[in-house]
């Protein structure tokens, strides 16, 4: 604290008391000062200069960062598009190599029960919808946001409660799917998903939200609606679309013993 | 009257020729003008109390530029740049906030 009660208590050079006392001429070194304060504008100005230039590099930077991010994005959306269009072979292949005969339908029979459960289809039915939300003060308090294990409890609870699809943002669950966040967002599937959250699932509409609300997800829920104010609505509805996951691939295959 | 042409002048100056400053001395370029701005109202403080010395307005202004750019320099070196870059402003600037509440009481009597 010394220390700065000595430069508040001292501001000015000593220097200048000193020459004072001295007494020296005045009309020496008029033009030094000239020189000195001419050199002072110019470093003010040049500095000011530098700032105002590297404002739009930086800009363009970014909005590069940016393009490149979506471009990426926009790669990877075709990619999906092509696994898609790839599984639909695979599965008419699959279904001109099973033949006609029993075991062949018998095996046809169970994949398209199995299909739909692990999310290699898309699949049409009644479910309820889910929209959750961080609540209105997530700026002030990071504990107000949806995390992503409250995502994962929510799609656990609804898997629990007999949901048979699930998608959440329009990006199909799987056994497969992980749900996790990065940086600020959450991801899907490694695709990050803008706020509000909608959940949707299909399963038996009679069960399917009671018994959500009943599970240890829905309580957790509650807890945070009520606690936290998070937005969490949920409702059921008549018909939701479910698109498959593009993330499924074939992993294994074996020709059938015949 | 002549240093404030000279400012004047110095700033059209560095608009109008762009000098480009080497990349290795940017970094200090903003504290050396926080302590050229120390210098300055240093300086005008000093005129008003009737104290002011050209002689020692060049040499404290050199000096506290040259220095103030060396323990940012000394400080980049060991790893603390940013840090004493931070004590560097502080110092001055209390100095500046100082300095210009005295010119205030001064020039306006208030």
């Amino acid at each position: 604290m010394d220390l700065l009660n000595q430069i508040i208590r001292q501001p000015v050079d000593p220097d200048y008391a000193l020459a004072a006392e001295r007494g020296n001429d005045p009309s020496r070194g008029r033009w030094t000062l000239g020189v000195v304060a001419m050199v002072i504008g110019a470093l003010f100005a040049v500095a000011a200069l530098q700032t105002t230039r590297a404002a739009p590099a930086l800009q363009s930077e970014r909005a590069e960062l940016i393009s490149r991010v979506q471009a990426a994005e926009r790669e990877q959306d075709e990619l999906r598009g092509r696994v898609t269009s790839l599984t639909q072979e695979i599965a008419t292949l699959r279904t001109a190599a099973l033949g006609d005969d029993d075991a062949a339908r018998g095996v046809e029979s169970q994949i398209n029960t199995l299909d739909p459960v692990v999310g290699n289809v898309a699949v049409t039915g009644p479910g309820v919808l889910i929209v959750v939300d961080d609540s209105p003060s997530a700026a002030a308090d990071a504990r107000d946001r949806v995390l992503d294990i409250d995502l994962q409890v929510l799609a656990n609870g609804l898997w629990e409660a007999g949901a048979e699809a699930i998608s959440i943002n329009g990006h199909r669950l799987s056994g497969l799917t992980a749900i996790r966040s990065a940086g600020d967002a959450i991801t899907v599937d490694y695709r990050s998903l803008t706020r509000p959250y909608r959940v949707e699932a299909i399963g038996d509409v009679r069960t399917l939200q009671a018994r959500f609300v009943e599970s240890s997800a829905g309580a957790w829920w509650n807890d945070l609606a009520q606690n936290r104010q998070m937005r969490y609505e949920i409702s059921d509805v008549k018909q939701l679309d479910l698109a498959a996951d593009p993330g499924i691939v074939l992993r294994h295959a074996r020709r059938a013993a015949s | 009257m002549i240093p404030l042409i000279g400012l004047l002048s110095g700033i059209v100056l560095g608009i109008v020729l762009e000098p480009s400053i080497p990349q290795a001395l940017q970094p200090y370029l903003p504290i050396a003008i926080v302590a050229a701005m120390d210098a300055l109202f240093g300086a005008f403080r000093a005129y008003l109390e009737g104290t002011f010395t050209d002689r020692v307005f060049v040499v404290s202004f050199i000096s506290n530029v040259l220095i103030a750019a060396a323990i940012v320099y000394v400080g980049d070196q060991i790893g603390v740049g940013s840090q004493l870059a931070t004590g560097v402003v502080v110092v001055l600037g209390i100095r500046i906030f100082t300095n210009a509440a005295a010119i205030r009481r001064a020039l306006f009597h208030a």
